[in-house]
């Protein structure tokens, strides 16, 4: 019996060590596969004719002249929308309506001042005017069957007078006109709900194909261009489509939120065709194609990150990372070399050595601390340097937090060059100096790239010890080093953490961290590949 | 054949010289190499140099902060209202966060590191070793934003909506990640002390009749007992040190949680305090100031823990060189 | 001379010796290796010196009143059981003790007049003048031409055609030429073992010494390679002082003039080869040699 409970837990041993390990690869899978899957569709996706639109205007790129037949093209197209939208608006937008109607009555006073007419009847068409006008906006106004009947009839009535004709008082007529035809065709009650639906149609209709050819071009960038991804397209085309309201269930019970479809929502109305005729005409109005925007790591990118690229991010998490790795690879390597060949196992080198291992273990935020305190409130300054954070300052910071790594590793490289080498060349009559310079040296520095390697992967990713040191998430590229600068590392926190701009555009989000992961995977891949062969030239031989 | 050994490789112009130099004959080799010597040493020295600097630089812009307010108050009040009419610095619910979401982290990946630390050392063939060990260098090597970016992004809208939670960006959020950035360290750490315990103990267990699971769990484990507690400290300063998981995902609520236990509310760390106060604070404020005495409470927190894996690493390096 | 070679079993033989075979390869005179004869043993110019030297590794004894002369232009063999010290020995001669930390040295080991431990030696004028063949071939992870350029480069030849000649010169003195000389840049490591010592030995000459120490150079090589290395031991010894350390007691019968036998760190017996082969003066080296124990 014993025995059996033995084996038992033998097996359930080995089967919960594996649990463990399976749960690692499957932590990792889950961490990583959406995200790059996410950020791919930042360089990978199916652009839209507004994309080179925008690439054109803003980067100056692509060929102004097909780009010029496919707007063409997309217009022809576009303008069934517009069309039916107007034409639903006279009906419903009363405010409009109101507006022009007092519009009419403005030109109608000035034309009245030029035409030949008595002072009598002068008076009694201004009247007539102001009467027709407030009846019309009565009509306007009012949900009752009743009185728009009423009040625009009224107004009709006066079609016929002759000292209307070819004023701008006809364009009462054609208003009440329409008015009227669209007064039957709808539920006058709903028109309340239909504005508001309206309203939201007509937006999303902007952001899904941008400004209307007549408007003014918007102020904000991000407003100038319709749907620029086909997936945002698709997800506008879906919130066109369906609308979703809350319902009131029985009493207790927490509100539902259920989809309605438009169209139904516009049903009889001279909108309902918009639905069907937009979803099946989207392709043509967008135009989408698949595209590989590869510029995405050159680009700046608009407010917000809402177009473009990541460049300058890029861009300054390089130059912080060479630049430290300029600061500490000679640091680090003198200081491994010291170590290794010239140290004795005295007090001071036990010193040297704890040190070490204390700077290994300060934690981040601490070193942006330090950086603040010293780089770029005294160091710097003591140079004549601004007093500001900067490249200098962060890489600095970034230089003192990666020397542990860098020693560590320059020293295993060192120590592990076989001493036979070393007793060859000293058995010459070689010094011990050129013996490391000649001998040790080249047989250990591809360890010592490797160590390199691994220290810049981790300095790319650092983010704390930059934040007061001279990382911005908004700003201009770096001119010197003493300007500050956007990365990655930064800037994916920002972007991720930031306002409901950067919400709308997740592709630039995941986009970016992404980016930065792969720089870094790609980066320890070479320093894993790098050691497979040190490690197979020295197993070798 | 002899002649040309003869001529040409005859003694040369080295034997010529003396062998026996004084420092004032061999002035250029003497000072070249003591001074070489010193040079080296020196930059090397340059490791301690900055420690020094760091620890002088962080305490003293922390000590305008000690001198005027209260220490006790900043160690053990809640109440941290730096920027109000009359400042209060009590530190005490982000020290608590701290090691609240550190120990919730070590709860989870302390026994999945150490089961997956035996598993590499001593139940998986090394073929298959050679596949889980870059799964374990990947999971060290992704960035903390990045980490950070999938606990607010993807974990938390998934807490909030799959699990119900009142916010997303919680304690548990925030140990979660954090223990999964300790993993690599703690398996590391301890599969070379397990590894370090060598064949001789292992054959004699076996050779007794013991399964594998006694085998680990009474011999190899005690044996290798310091390197795991070394590892697990270690662990904990990366958890401890770490600032932009927690500053993206604990939530940031300067409170301590009312029922202890409860992981699902919201925390806030001493890094991740420092780390998004001192955007917005003025240079030479006692805010400025106290954030900096945070710094220090973190720097002597891990140097403590840095100097107990010392010891314990030393005392299991002592005991594998003995066997 | 090379059939009596290839009839002597040279593997493992430290230890189980077969007496009467040496005997034979000593008596056999004139047509023995020239190595055998007495050469220069009148000579009292000792090129080392050692008197009373001792050696110690922390507290453990090394060597111990080491006190013997090696004479110039002849081949002298250190042989012993394992652990004897001979090694240690050697590698004092030319001070590569040094990378062993916490050592302490007794005594004077004086070489080419001068003793090696004063503490004003120059350490690299020194090693140039003694070269060093390692147990284990360590060429350099260059190619062969940089290997054999690493000495006289150190000495300051810097003219292309100057190196190469030297460079000629050394892999010739070597008897390594013939085969390399096709193609210099080749990766020393690329050469089998017994030509990889040769390269070391050539890399040595490179330096002109006039003493090289053999530090149980044919251990890591097979039988054909150890041959080669003797042969080119035995051109060697006119123009250069040999002492090799030897595992092998007919290598050491075969190449040498004088043999010293070590045993626990001391200096049991010093004399001509032939005499402690034939006629051991002590008993103890008679011990050995007859192979009562290894």
């Amino acid at each position: 019996m014993r025995h059996i409970i033995r084996r038992i837990t033998d097996k359930a041993f080995t089967i919960l060590t594996g649990t463990s390990v399976v749960l690692l690869t499957f932590v990792l899978l889950i961490v990583l596969g959406p995200m790059v899957w996410r950020g791919a569709k930042a360089v990978l996706f199916k652009d839209t004719v507004e994309f080179r639109k925008m690439q054109l205007d803003l980067y100056n790129r692509g060929n102004p002249e097909s780009l010029k037949i496919e707007t063409a093209e997309s217009e022809s197209f576009r303008k069934t929308v517009y069309e039916i939208v107007d034409d639903f608006k006279h009906g419903i937008d009363t405010e409009e309506l109101i507006d022009r109607t007092k519009q009419i009555y403005r030109q109608l006073g000035k034309e009245l001042r030029y035409k030949k007419i008595t002072d009598k009847e002068y008076q009694r068409i201004r009247l007539l005017a102001r009467d027709l006008r407030d009846r019309l906006q009565a009509a306007f106004e009012s949900n009752d069957e009743k009185i728009i009947k009423e009040n625009i009839d009224y107004v009709l009535q006066y079609r016929l007078d002759e000292n209307l004709a070819d004023t701008a008082a006809v364009e009462f007529f054609t208003l009440a006109e329409d008015f009227l035809k669209a007064a039957e065709n709808i539920d006058l009650n709903k028109r309340q709900q239909y504005a508001g639906s309206l309203q939201q149609v007509e937006e999303l209709i902007n952001r899904l194909l941008g400004p209307k050819p007549s408007d003014a071009v918007p102020a904000l960038t991000m407003d100038r261009y319709g749907a620029t991804r086909w997936d945002l397209a698709q997800k506008l085309l879906d919130q066109l489509l369906w609308s979703e309201q809350w319902i009131k269930q029985e009493t207790g019970q927490p509100l539902v939120k259920i989809r309605v479809s438009r169209a139904e929502e516009f049903a009889g109305t001279k909108l309902e065709p918009l639905f069907g005729y937009v979803e099946n005409n989207l392709n043509k109005m967008l135009k989408p194609e698949f595209t590989v925007y590869w510029q995405y790591f050159i680009d700046d990118s608009t407010a917000g990150h809402y177009f473009g690229g990541v460049g300058p991010e890029i861009l300054g998490t390089l130059l912080l990372t060479l630049l430290a790795m300029l600061f500490v690879f000679p640091l680090g390597v003198i200081s491994a070399a010291y170590l290794v060949e010239c140290a004795s196992d005295n007090i001071a080198i036990r010193i040297i050595r704890m040190c070490i291992n204390t700077l290994a273990g300060v934690p981040s935020i601490v070193f942006g601390l330090f950086g603040l305190a010293f780089f770029v409130l005294f160091f710097i300054p003591l140079f004549g340097g601004p007093s500001e954070p900067c490249i200098l300052a962060a890489s600095l910071t970034l230089a003192v937090l990666t020397l542990p790594v860098m020693i560590r590793a320059s020293e295993e490289a060192i120590r592990s060059v076989p001493q036979a080498y070393k007793e060859a060349s000293l058995g010459l009559g070689a010094s011990r100096f050129r013996t490391f310079v000649k001998v040790t040296f080249p047989v250990a520095l591809p360890g010592i790239l490797t160590g390199v390697i691994l220290s810049l992967s981790r300095v790319a990713g650092e983010t704390a010890p930059i934040l007061f040191t001279g990382a911005i998430a908004l700003g201009p590229v770096p001119k010197s080093l003493f300007d500050p600068t956007r990365t990655l590392s930064y800037g994916s926190y920002d972007i991720a953490v930031g306002d409901r701009l950067a919400m709308m555009v997740p592709h630039n989000q995941y986009g970016m961290v992404v980016t930065l992961v792969l720089v870094i995977l790609c980066l320890n891949a070479i320093a894993i590949i790098l050691r497979a062969r040190v490690f197979r030239k020295l197993r070798g031989h | 054949m002899d002649d040309i050994v003869r001529n040409d490789t005859k003694p040369a112009a080295g034997t010529g010289q003396s062998l026996v130099l004084t420092p004032l004959q061999d002035l250029g080799g003497f000072l070249f190499h003591h001074l070489g010597r010193l040079l080296l040493f020196l930059i090397t020295c340059s490791s301690v140099l900055l420690v020094l600097l760091i620890f002088f630089f962080v305490i003293r812009e922390a000590i305008p902060f000690l001198t005027k307010f209260s220490l006790t108050e900043f160690l053990t009040t809640k109440s941290w209202y730096p920027e109000a009419a009359t400042p209060k610095f009590g530190a005490l619910s982000l020290i608590v966060g701290s090691l609240y979401v550190t120990i919730a982290a070590l709860v989870f990946a302390v026994p999945t590191g150490i089961l997956a630390a035996i598993f590499l050392s001593d139940i998986v063939l090394l073929k298959i070793r050679d596949f889980i060990k870059p799964v374990i260098e990947i999971l060290a090597a992704i960035p903390s934003v990045a980490y950070g970016f999938f606990a607010v992004l993807v974990l938390a809208p998934w807490m909030q909506n799959k699990w119900g939670f009142t916010t997303g960006t919680n304690a548990l959020n925030a140990s979660i990640i954090l223990s999964i950035m300790a993993l690599p360290t703690i398996i590391s750490v301890a599969e070379d002390s397990i590894s370090a315990v060598g064949r001789e103990l292992r054959e004699a267990s076996y050779g007794l009749g013991a399964t594998r699971f006694e085998t680990i769990f009474k011999v190899i484990i005690p044996a290798a007992h310091s390197g795991i507690i070394a590892a697990i400290v270690l662990g904990m300063m990366r958890a401890i040190g770490e600032t932009m998981v927690v500053w993206m995902a604990s939530g940031n609520a300067n409170q301590i949680p009312s029922p202890w236990w409860d992981l699902s509310q919201s925390v806030r760390t001493m890094t991740a305090t420092i780390a998004g106060d001192m955007g917005e604070t003025p240079k030479d404020s006692p805010h400025y100031w106290s954030l900096f005495a945070i710094g220090v409470v973190l720097l002597v927190m891990t140097f403590l823990l840095n100097i107990i894996s010392e010891y314990f690493l030393a005392s299991a390096k002592r005991k594998t060189g003995k066997s | 001379m090379q059939k009596e070679k290839d009839n002597m079993p040279t593997s493992a033989l430290g230890k189980k010796a077969n007496i009467d075979q040496i005997k034979s390869v000593v008596s056999l005179g004139d047509k023995a290796s020239p190595a055998i004869k007495d050469t220069n043993l009148d000579c009292k110019c000792a090129v080392i010196k050692s008197e009373n030297f001792s050696f110690y590794y922390g507290l453990k004894v090394g060597v111990k009143n080491i006190t013997m002369e090696i004479y110039p232009c002849s081949v002298t063999a250190i042989i012993g059981p394992s652990g004897c010290g001979k090694s240690t020995f050697l590698r004092s001669i030319n001070r590569i003790n040094d990378l062993i930390p916490h050592t302490r040295v007794e005594g004077n080991l004086l070489v080419n007049g001068h003793n090696v431990y004063d503490k004003n030696t120059n350490l690299v004028n020194l090693r140039q003048q003694v070269g060093m063949v390692f147990q284990k071939p360590n060429p350099f992870p260059k190619s062969i031409f940089e290997n054999a350029a690493y000495g006289p480069r150190l000495q300051g030849v810097k003219n292309r055609s100057q190196l190469q000649q030297v460079v000629e010169n050394s892999l010739k003195a070597a008897a390594l030429w013939d085969e390399v000389k096709d193609d210099l840049k080749k990766s020393a490591l690329a050469l089998s073992g017994g030509q990889q010592q040769r390269l070391c030995i050539a890399r040595a000459l490179a330096t002109r010494p006039n003493i090289i120490l053999m530090d149980e150079p044919c251990s890591a090589l097979d039988p054909i390679a150890t041959g080669k290395i003797e042969d080119l031991i035995d051109k060697l010894q006119n123009d250069y002082t040999i002492v090799i350390v030897t595992h092998n007691m007919q290598q050491a019968a075969r190449v040498s003039a004088r043999t010293a036998f070590f045993c626990l760190g001391e200096l049991i017996e010093y004399d001509s080869t032939a005499k402690i082969f034939r006629n051991p003066g002590k008993k103890q080296t008679e011990d050995y040699v007859t192979g009562r124990f290894g």
